[in-house]
């Protein structure tokens, strides 16, 4: 399967939010803590996004960087669908 | 039943034996030729394997039963360069392999494969009389028997048979584990012993039918127990007496739990042997069981490690799974694979889960289960089981990925892999 849009991982972040009874803010600047986005629920984003593409993502390739808000997980997830 | 015997094991030759549609006894079982021993007998057919455990209680020679698809070329040959010629048993014909190596035989040697669910099956040597381990008088009883030939769990319920008056066999072959509630019903099986997994499938296929067998003695085994399926066989046969044992080709049958609950009493580790030394003692080390059994196959003396995971629930010892996979670390919290499951049992919708590890960003692992629906009770989806996780495990428990399964795997050991 090919790649996912933005806007695809985005669906998918709002699903992992609503499980958790939580809301995903339409702003991209919105930030993780405040909106109660935990590496819990960014590991499940990254498990979601892999069964959609039918691969496994390759986290050692991107370097360290800090993911403090929604854009960050967005650009991280896209990034590392490339790797 | 009454006459010379030249075994005790053969007290059970008129005991009933239905296999393959046909109703025969022990003794009327189709007869093999004279094996050579040692002998690995290789069967497709219960009906092939019983008379295999006939010739060795007659004549005493060592033995080993499995079916031919779990002993491959590779195992074959290490058979016969252990000494074993190679029987492969199709009813009145049959081919043999001479062994490789020639050796003394070890008359009355029976042996077992392990079930390999930790890696290759390993050989371990039993005799008739340390698989005995059922030697009180036994009410009258037929014994369903859908296990694999040659597990520990088969043999079990073979020498039972064998060794005792009145306990009637009715053999399902694997073509017929479908539709065994009815072979079983029509035959008045009485006791059955099957793995959890084989039980949920059953229940899951045609609980109606399987009402219909009238059974007082229900027995699970092989798999960890889980309150939810002694408690669902509980309803669907309120009179019949629900045990589940904890045994293995190692240590033998260890523990036998009679009271309906999951896990034993804590009360009975580290107790005083017996004056008989009848009875094991269980201990836990970390969180690993740990068995001294007087049922122990040879060589096996003295306390052995099992790899069985433990945990304690009030005045209860749950076993949770095996050490090595039942453990999921999830960013440095640890949680049981075991317990997951048995949350996810416990929902009224589910029947079978299957938790485990995925490898996942940041934390490491994930928790993530298989799940069979009970689709009488209504559409659940995958959000309804994770709020019910979240409301009974601490929130590095809850499996994030939830997968549903059409129907319930099983293996050839009747154990699925949870």
């Amino acid at each position: 399967m090919s790649e996912l849009t933005r806007d695809q991982i985005r669906d998918l972040m709002g699903e992992v939010m609503k499980a958790q009874g939580k809301v995903l803010p339409s702003d991209d600047s919105a930030d993780l803590r405040e909106i109660g986005f935990r590496s819990l629920d960014f590991s499940e984003l990254a498990l979601r996004v892999e069964d959609e593409i039918g691969d496994e993502l390759n986290f050692d390739a991107p370097g360290l960087r800090q993911i403090a808000k929604v854009g960050d997980v967005l650009d991280f997830i896209e990034q590392l669908q490339s790797a | 039943m009454t006459g010379q015997r030249r075994t005790t094991a053969l007290i059970g030759d008129d005991n009933r034996v239905v296999v393959g549609g046909k109703t025969l006894t022990w003794r009327t079982l189709h007869k093999l030729p004279q094996l050579p021993s040692p002998a690995a007998v290789l069967v497709d057919n219960g009906a092939d394997a019983l008379a295999a455990v006939r010739h060795h209680a007659v004549h005493g020679t060592e033995l080993l039963v499995a079916t031919s698809s779990r002993v491959d070329l590779a195992m074959r040959e290490e058979l016969g360069e252990s000494g074993f010629a190679v029987v492969i048993a199709g009813g009145d014909e049959h081919s043999v392999t001479p062994a490789k190596l020639k050796r003394v035989e070890e008359s009355g040697r029976v042996w077992l494969l392990t079930s390999g669910s930790t890696g290759r099956p390993k050989r371990i040597g039993h005799t008739l009389e340390t698989l005995t381990t059922v030697r009180g008088k036994q009410q009258p009883r037929t014994w369903l028997v859908p296990y694999s030939p040659g597990t520990y769990a088969w043999w079990q319920v073979v020498t039972l048979s064998l060794t005792q008056a009145d306990q009637g066999l009715v053999v399902i072959e694997p073509s017929e584990l479908e539709t065994w509630p009815m072979i079983a019903a029509e035959h008045g099986v009485t006791a059955a012993s099957g793995t959890p997994t084989f039980w949920r499938q059953t229940i899951y296929r045609d609980t109606e039918a399987l009402a219909k067998v009238p059974l007082e003695q229900i027995t699970l085994g092989g798999e960890p127990v889980d309150q939810a399926i002694l408690d669902r066989l509980q309803e669907i046969f309120p009179q019949a007496r629900i045990s589940w044992i904890y045994a293995s080709s190692e240590v033998g049958a260890s523990i036998v739990v009679h009271d309906g609950k999951a896990g034993f009493p804590k009360a009975w580790l580290d107790r005083e042997p017996d004056p008989e030394g009848e009875r094991p003692i269980l201990s836990v080390d970390g969180d690993e069981l740990v068995i001294s059994s007087p049922h122990h196959g040879a060589g096996l003396e003295g306390a052995h490690r099992t790899g069985d995971r433990v945990e304690f629930v009030g005045d209860r010892v749950l076993i949770t799974g095996r050490l090595d996979t039942d453990e999921i670390n999830v960013g440095g919290s640890k949680v049981s694979a075991g317990l997951v499951r048995n949350v996810l049992m416990d929902h009224p919708a589910v029947a079978w889960a299957r938790v485990f590890a995925r490898k996942a960003p940041l934390v490491g692992r994930m928790v993530a289960a298989e799940v069979v629906l009970d689709n009488d009770l209504g559409p659940i989806t995958d959000a309804d089981l994770v709020q019910w996780c979240t409301n009974r495990l601490p929130d590095y428990g809850v499996p994030r990925r939830i997968r549903f399964l059409a129907e319930i795997p099983q293996k050839e050991t009747l154990k699925s892999d949870v």
